[in-house]
C-alpha cells in the first residue's frame, strides 16, 4: 500500500476513500474486533453474579441481589489467605526466576554462529511449550517422586543421600520444584519476542561497536540489551498485571495432598469452592477481585515505567 | 486477489456462525434423553441397540421420537450443570451428582414429579417401591408435607467395600487368612520380610482418592472407633468426619506405622497415583489391596487375570480383618443405600414430553421390556436362559457382540443400576454371572461386604454447611490423611490434633452440628454400627 501525501484539509475525504477501497479488509479486522466483544466484552455482563445468590435457571436477570456477601463469605473461608499469598508467591517467584532466563537464552540463541544448531536449539527449547500440563505432571512425577524416582533413586543408589530429597513432598521444595519446572516449560517459547526485537536492532550498530573494540560481552552489554529494553519493559509489566492470575492446570496437577497448604492457589480454591459446589457467584466474586487487583499492578507497574522515563503499554 | 481471498473467508466465517433451523412436522413429539459415554469401543450411544428397540416398542406406538444424548460418563455433572443452566438439557437428565440435584430443587428449576407417577407411572412405582421413591421427596417449600423431586434409581447391590489379599503369598508365607489387625499386620510384614516380590514388594497398597479421600480409608480406621463412646447421634453427626470419632485416632497411627516400616507406598499421597497402584498390582508387588467387592474381575480394571499374566500362581481373594473389639469382633462393611443415580425432568421440558417422559420411564419399568434393554438378545448377547436360574448364562463380553448389538445395560436403561431378574437369590446369582471361571472367588467377596454391613449415611434435608464448606472439608482431609500418615511418629498426636483442629475451623463445625440438628429432627437415612 502507498502513503498518500495530500494537505490536511483533504484527509477527511481520503480516510473515507480509504474505507470504500479497502473495505474488505477492514470487514475481516471486524471480524475480531467481533470476537472481542463477544467473548471479551459481553460475558463481562456476566460479572453482575458476583453480587447475586446465582440461580441456575433464572439466570443472572432473575437472580437475588445479595451485595458483597459472596465477597464476605468467600474471604472469611479459611483457606482463601493462604491460596492468596501462595498465588503471589509462586508468581513472584516465578517472576523473579523464569523472567530473565528467555532473555539470557534469546542472546545466547543469536549469537549461535551455526543457522543449523541454533534450529536445533531453538526447536527443542520450543517443544516444551507444546506438551500439556498433563503431560509434563507425568513426567515431573517419574523424575521427582520420593524413592522410585529418577533422581532420588539414582542418588539413592550411588550412595550421595541416604534419604530421598522430598521434590514433592515437602512444601518449599514442591515450591522449587513447581518454579523450575515452569521455568523449564515456559524459557523456550518467551525467546520468540525477544528474537524478533533483537532482529530489528540496526546492524550498523553492532559494526560500529566493532570497529571501536566493543568486545562480544561489551556489544551485547552496549547494544543488544538497550535495543531491546522497551520490549522488556513491555513484557514485564504485562507480567506484573498477571501476578493474581495462575493457570489452573499447573498447580492442580502438580499439587498433591502433601504440601497442599503450598500448593493451593487462587485457581484451584475457586474450582473447588464455586465450579464443584456449582456455587458460581462464589467463583465469580474471587475472578473479579483478582481481575481488579491485577489491574492496580498493572497500572501502578506503568505509572512507575513511565516515572522512570520509559515508554508504558499505554 | 488478497480482497476476494478476505472477503470469501469472512463469508466463511459468518456462515459457520448460522446454524440450521429444526422444523416439526406432526403430532409426533422428540424424547431427548441422557445417556452416558463410556466409550466402549464400538458402542455409539447415540445409535445404538437398545434405542432402536425401545423406539420400535415404545417410541413408534405412542408418536414418540426418541433421541439418545450423549454425555461422557466422568464429566457428566459439569456437563449436564451447562446444559441445565444453558437450557439445553435433555427431557430426562440422569446424574450421580447429588449436590447438583439438590441444586436444581433449591432453584426450582425441575419439574415435580408426584402427579406424573400418580398418572403415568404405576409400573415404575411397583418397580421401585414407595420406601425407595421417598429418597426422591423432600419438602421444599415447607408446607410439611414431601414433594418428589427426582426418581432414584434402584440399587441392586449395594455392597461396597472389597479387601483382597494374595493367597498365593499366605502359601508362600504359610500362613493362614489373617482373622484381625494382629495378624492382618504381621502378614504384611513378612511378607515384606521375605521380599515375595523381590525389591519391588509392596504389601500394602495404598492411595489417595482425591474426591473424598476418607471414604475408602474409614474402612480400615472404623475397626478402631470405641463404640462404646459413640452414641447414634454422634455417628450422624460426624457422618463426613470419620476421623474424629473416638478411637479412630489408633487407626490412623496403625497407618503412620506401615509406613514409617515401609509396607505402604511413600508416593501414596501423590496426584496421578492410580496408574501407579495398578501396574503395582498388576506386576505382583502387592499383597493387599481394597476396592469395590467385583474389583479384581472387573472388565475394565481385571486385576486378576492381569495377575496371572505376570505371575502365573498369583491369586487374589477376599480377606476380613479388620475387626471391631469394641463391637465385639464385628467387621464394619459400609454398603450404599437403596438409591443409585437420580433421574430428573428439568422445567425446560414442556407438560406434553414430560408426560412422554414418564412413559418412557414407566415402559422401562416392565418386566419384559427391563429384560430386554439389560439383556440384549438370546444368542447374540448371550448363549441363552439357564433353566435352573431363570437368568441368562453365557453372557458375552462386549468385544464379542457386533457393534449394531453392543448395549450398556445401567446406562441406558437407568431406573436400575445393576441386572435385576425379579429376586434378591436371581439378582445376587447373577452378579457372578459375567464373571466365568471365578464364582467361587466372586461369591465369597459378596459375603464379605454383606457381612457387618452398615448403610451408608444420608440426609433428607439439604445441609447448608455441607454446600458451603464440602468440597473443602474434602480437601483438608486428604491433606490431614497425608500428614498423619507420613509424619514422624513421635509428632504423630500433635499432627493428628492440628489436622482436626484445622478441618473443623474450615467448616466441619458447622456440618456436624447442622448434621446433628438433622438426626434430631428425623431427617435422616443410613444405620448405626452400634445397632447391629
Amino acid at each position: 500500500m502507498q502513503f498518500d501525501k495530500q494537505a490536511p484539509s483533504l484527509r477527511k475525504t481520503n480516510r473515507m476513500a480509504g474505507l470504500a477501497r479497502d473495505w474488505r479488509l477492514y470487514l475481516m479486522l471486524a471480524l475480531p474486533i467481533f470476537w472481542y466483544l463477544l467473548f471479551c466484552y459481553k460475558p463481562m455482563v456476566g460479572l453482575i453474579i458476583a453480587f447475586q445468590k446465582y440461580n441456575l435457571f433464572k439466570g443472572m436477570w432473575g437472580s437475588k441481589w445479595v451485595g458483597l456477601e459472596n465477597f464476605r463469605f468467600t474471604m472469611q473461608m479459611s483457606d482463601f489467605s493462604y491460596a492468596l499469598v501462595n498465588t503471589l508467591w509462586l508468581n513472584l517467584l516465578g517472576l523473579v526466576c523464569g523472567f530473565p532466563v528467555p532473555i539470557i537464552l534469546a542472546i545466547m540463541l543469536n549469537e549461535m554462529r551455526s543457522v543449523g544448531t541454533k534450529k536445533v536449539f531453538q526447536t527443542l527449547l520450543y517443544l516444551p511449550h507444546f506438551l500439556s500440563w498433563i503431560i509434563i505432571g507425568g513426567m515431573v512425577l517419574q523424575i521427582f517422586s520420593p524413592t522410585s524416582g529418577i533422581i532420588n533413586a539414582t542418588l539413592l543408589r550411588w550412595g550421595w543421600i541416604d534419604k530421598s530429597i522430598p521434590f514433592l513432598t515437602d512444601g518449599p521444595h514442591w515450591q522449587a520444584t513447581y518454579t523450575l519446572v515452569g521455568v523449564w516449560q515456559g524459557m523456550g517459547w518467551g525467546t520468540i519476542l525477544y528474537l524478533s526485537a533483537i532482529t530489528g536492532i540496526n546492524m550498523e550498530l553492532f559494526e560500529a561497536a566493532k570497529i571501536d573494540g566493543a568486545n562480544k560481552m561489551q556489544q551485547i552489554w552496549h547494544v543488544t540489551l538497550p535495543g531491546i529494553r522497551s520490549t522488556i519493559v513491555v513484557l514485564l509489566i504485562l507480567n506484573i498485571g498477571q501476578m493474581m492470575n495462575i493457570s489452573f492446570d499447573r498447580p492442580q496437577i502438580l499439587g498433591n495432598a502433601q504440601v497442599r497448604k503450598f500448593c493451593d492457589v487462587l485457581s484451584t480454591f475457586v474450582y473447588r469452592t464455586g465450579i464443584e459446589n456449582h456455587k458460581f457467584e462464589r467463583a465469580t466474586a474471587i475472578g473479579l477481585f483478582q481481575s481488579l487487583v491485577g489491574l492496580i499492578l498493572i497500572s501502578g507497574a506503568n505509572f512507575i515505567t513511565k516515572r522512570l522515563g520509559e515508554e508504558g503499554i499505554w | 486477489m488478497k480482497k476476494i481471498l478476505a472477503l470469501l473467508l469472512t463469508l466463511a466465517l459468518l456462515l459457520g456462525m448460522t446454524g440450521t433451523v429444526a422444523v416439526a412436522d406432526d403430532d409426533w413429539i422428540t424424547l431427548r434423553v441422557e445417556t452416558y459415554d463410556r466409550e466402549i469401543t464400538g458402542l455409539d450411544v447415540t445409535d445404538c441397540w437398545q434405542l432402536h428397540y425401545a423406539q420400535e416398542h415404545f417410541g413408534d406406538p405412542n408418536h414418540i421420537k426418541l433421541e439418545f444424548v450423549s454425555y461422557a460418563r466422568w464429566t457428566e455433572g459439569d456437563l449436564l450443570t451447562n446444559a441445565l443452566a444453558g437450557g439445553t438439557a435433555p427431557d430426562i437428565c440422569v446424574t450421580y451428582n447429588g449436590s447438583l440435584v439438590q441444586q436444581c430443587i433449591d432453584d426450582e428449576g425441575i419439574w415435580q414429579l408426584d402427579d406424573l407417577i400418580a398418572e403415568y407411572g404405576p409400573n415404575l412405582r411397583a418397580f421401585l417401591g414407595d420406601e425407595l421413591l421417598g429418597y426422591g421427596q423432600s419438602d421444599h417449600d415447607g408446607d410439611g408435607t414431601k414433594e418428589q423431586w427426582f426418581i432414584p434409581a434402584r440399587r441392586i447391590s449395594v455392597a461396597n467395600v472389597g479387601n483382597f489379599i494374595r493367597e498365593d503369598w499366605l502359601k508362600a508365607l504359610n500362613m493362614e487368612k489373617p482373622t484381625n489387625v494382629e495378624e492382618f499386620t504381621a502378614y504384611l510384614r513378612a511378607a515384606k520380610e521375605a521380599k515375595l516380590a523381590g525389591e519391588n514388594t509392596m504389601p500394602f497398597s495404598f492411595g489417595i482418592y482425591v474426591p473424598d479421600p476418607l471414604y475408602n480409608v474409614r474402612r480400615f480406621t472404623d475397626a478402631w472407633v470405641d463404640f462404646s463412646q459413640v452414641t447414634e447421634e454422634d455417628w450422624f453427626a460426624y457422618a463426613r468426619n470419620p476421623e474424629m470419632l473416638p478411637g479412630a485416632k489408633e487407626g490412623f497411627r496403625w497407618l503412620n506405622t506401615l509406613y514409617h516400616e515401609g509396607l505402604l507406598p511413600d508416593t501414596f499421597a501423590l496426584s496421578d497415583n492410580d496408574k501407579a497402584n495398578d501396574t503395582a498390582l498388576i506386576m505382583g508387588y502387592n499383597g493387599f489391596f481394597s476396592q469395590q467387592p467385583d474389583q479384581p474381575w472387573r472388565t475394565d480394571k481385571n486385576y486378576q487375570i492381569e495377575l496371572e499374566k505376570n505371575v502365573p500362581e498369583g491369586h487374589w481373594v477376599t480377606v476380613n480383618p479388620f475387626k471391631n473389639e469394641s463391637l465385639g469382633g464385628k467387621t464394619l462393611h459400609d454398603i450404599y443405600a437403596a438409591n443409585g443415580l437420580s433421574i430428573i425432568i428439568p422445567l425446560t421440558t414442556d407438560e406434553k414430553t414430560a408426560v412422554a417422559a414418564m412413559k418412557y420411564l414407566d415402559w422401562m419399568a416392565v418386566p419384559e421390556n427391563m429384560f430386554a434393554m439389560q439383556n440384549g438378545i438370546e444368542g447374540i448377547n448371550y448363549e441363552g436362559i439357564s433353566p435352573e436360574l431363570g437368568i441368562p448364562y453365557g453372557v458375552k463380553s462386549a468385544d464379542a457382540v457386533p457393534n449394531e448389538n453392543k448395549m450398556h445395560a445401567g446406562d441406558i436403561c437407568f431406573i436400575s443400576n445393576g441386572l435385576y431378574y425379579g429376586s434378591d437369590e436371581k439378582n445376587s446369582a447373577a452378579l457372578a454371572l459375567p464373571f466365568a471361571g471365578y464364582e467361587e472367588d466372586v461369591v465369597a467377596s459378596y459375603v464379605d461386604a454383606l457381612t457387618d454391613a452398615w448403610t451408608q449415611i444420608s440426609f433428607t434435608v439439604a445441609i447448608q454447611a455441607e454446600t458451603d464448606y464440602g468440597s473443602t472439608i474434602k480437601s483438608k482431609q486428604g491433606e490431614f490423611l497425608a500428614a498423619v500418615v507420613s509424619c514422624d511418629p513421635a509428632e504423630f498426636d500433635a499432627v493428628y490434633d492440628a489436622g482436626v483442629q484445622d478441618i473443623l475451623n474450615s467448616g466441619a463445625q458447622q456440618m456436624i452440628d447442622e448434621f446433628r440438628e438433622a438426626y434430631k429432627e428425623g431427617n435422616y437415612r443410613g444405620v448405626f454400627p452400634g445397632n447391629l
